[in-house]
């Protein structure tokens, strides 16, 4: 590392007109409130990792560089210097072993934004290199191939070829399409790179509830991911050049309004953090699909069977869509809608638990035995519940919560929201041409 | 870099239990990992859904589509995912010594 890559890091504690900075610094009382919010502390016990300490890791190098005690008396405000010790402890403490979920901050007694803190140190780290490889190989995939797991494009049409095929089986309609790159439809819709990769069944599930719906909707060879793993590297450069593609192929396709899919961290970056790397805001209207699907029920374009779900469900809320995004009251809504044996987890909605996989989490080798170990307070939720399906909108949750049920042995199926609605779809092909009519295909 | 043990055999491997060095495999350490993971004895069906994992790795450098497994393989999606309940990536791949894809797996 340089003596540059060093100052750089340092002077993003600088103050400056940023008055958030300073505050969330400055503000923390150490009254200790936030440890028991904490999925970490929770599986663990070690204090080490209670929140308050990864925010007081950022501000007492803060305290060193920025303030005159710190400067003068280092030891007397408890500051630190930016040195091996202290950059070791932020890499395990900041990547290892949280995962943004932004429950401290919501729990702190006095509104202190702990993930702020661990995201500016982040980007501390990131100014010197220092993200975890894995981490940085997911972005520098994304960056160089056009998405996160460098599908090439025609490995990606064929794939979405094979799920139009089980489409126009699943709706007996050999006219049922996904359709590719089409300009001037309404809707512009995203994919997580794990759907065409190793879980194509929710693309074809989603597609099934757009062609129940009579939609105007388009898939993009150029641009279909949905992640932006630049976020929780801390490389606002690199999470703007992700963003800035998806902008751009929005006009590009002339589409009205863009559907993010079931990805947490995606929904956040794109919808609430790209205005401010791009610093411009949204010509279009930005959804997720829960928010979507929601409506098609509430306007009565699609209907479902509520014979068909006989089992007892279950909600993850994913962190970065709910607690992070304010998609709260959607996702029951369409679960109450037609699952009859719906129960909630405890705490569930905006106080809800993270599963342990978020935050860069699930990509990062390094941290996998923590990650498990986090694993085990989600694990006990579902358990409680006694579901065996639990139902969450984010593809990454549905990797953490594939791997906690295997390690926990929870006897659970893990299903996205587009494909427990899609399994409950009722296709009327009468009303839907109907529809179409009404609000013909462009 | 971890270390795992299977059967008095050490394997080094990532945090994730991927092989650090996808050049000593074979189809022990498969049956060793898969193992592992539960799956004791591997079928015929996890022979081959491995073998083509394997190979597209060793031309292709990466993981191969679900897609290619099942066209390969004759197999259903819902098959595979039966086979291997950690999934393609973290089950399959694994068995078949890759390293772990990046992304949300």
């Amino acid at each position: 590392m340089t003596n540059d890559q060093l100052q750089h890091a340092i002077d993003l504690l600088r103050p400056s007109g940023d008055s958030r900075l300073l505050t969330h610094l400055n503000s923390c009382v150490h009254c200790g409130l936030c440890a028991e919010s904490c999925l970490f502390y929770l599986a663990t016990g070690d204090e080490r990792l209670t929140p308050a300490r990864k925010a007081d890791l950022v501000s007492s190098i803060y305290r060193r560089y920025h303030s005159v005690t710190g400067k003068l008396l280092p030891w007397l405000v408890g500051a630190r210097e930016l040195n091996s010790e202290s950059i070791d402890e932020m890499v395990e403490l900041l990547f290892g072993s949280c995962t943004l979920c932004g429950r401290c901050t919501m729990h702190c007694s006095i509104g202190v934004d702990v993930t702020f803190l661990v995201q500016t140190g982040r980007k501390m780290l990131s100014e010197m290199g220092l993200v975890p490889a894995t981490l940085q190989a997911t972005v520098q995939a994304a960056v160089e191939t056009g998405n996160n797991m460098a599908i090439p494009v025609e490995d990606y049409r064929d794939t979405l070829q094979w799920m139009e095929e089980e489409l126009t089986d699943e709706v007996g309609d050999p006219e049922a399409r996904i359709p590719l790159d089409k300009p001037g439809r309404k809707i512009l819709y995203t994919l997580n790179p794990r759907e065409p990769k190793f879980f194509p069944l929710s693309i074809s599930a989603m597609a099934k509830i757009f062609y129940a719906a009579g939609e105007s909707w388009t898939l993009s060879t150029r641009m279909y991911d949905v992640t932006n793993y630049a976020y929780f590297s801390g490389n606002d450069g690199e999470a703007a050049l992700i963003a800035d593609r998806l902008w751009s192929e929005m006009k590009n396709l002339q589409a009205e309004q863009l559907v993010l899919a079931e990805c947490g961290h995606g929904t956040r970056a794109f919808r609430w953090e790209s205005p401010n790397y791009l610093e411009r805001s949204f010509p279009f209207p930005v959804m997720s699909s829960v928010e979507y699907i929601a409506g098609c029920i509430r306007e009565g374009r699609i209907r479902l069977d509520p014979e068909k779900i006989r089992e007892r469900v279950t909600l993850h809320d994913p962190c970065n869509l709910v607690r992070n995004g304010g998609v709260v009251r959607e996702q029951r809504y369409i679960l109450q809608s037609f699952v009859p044996d719906f129960v909630e987890m405890t705490p569930s909605g905006i106080d809800n638990h993270c599963c342990g996989g978020g935050g860069g989490m699930l990509s990062m080798s390094e941290y996998n035995e923590w990650r498990m170990k986090a694993g085990s307070v989600k694990a006990e939720q579902i358990r409680r519940t006694g579901a065996s399906i639990v139902v969450t909108p984010c593809h990454n949750c549905v990797d953490q919560l594939i791997q906690i049920n295997a390690f926990y042995k929870l006897g659970v199926r893990i299903l996205t929201m587009a494909e427990i609605v899609a399994d409950a779809l009722i296709i009327e092909h009468e009303t839907r041409i109907a529809k179409q009519s009404r609000a013909p295909l462009k | 870099m971890a270390t795992m043990e299977i059967e008095g055999r050490v394997f080094e491997v990532d945090g994730d239990g991927f092989l650090a060095d996808p050049g000593i495999w074979n189809d022990e350490v498969a049956d060793l990992f898969a193992r592992y993971d539960g799956i004791a004895p591997m079928n015929e069906k996890h022979w081959q859904i491995v073998r083509i994992i394997r190979r597209n790795y060793e031309e292709k450098g990466m993981a191969p589509m679900i897609r290619t497994i099942c066209r390969e393989t004759g197999l259903k999606l819902r098959e595979i995912y039966e086979l291997f309940p950690l999934g393609p990536a973290r089950g399959a791949c694994r068995v078949a010594g890759l390293p772990k894809p990046d992304g949300c797996v």
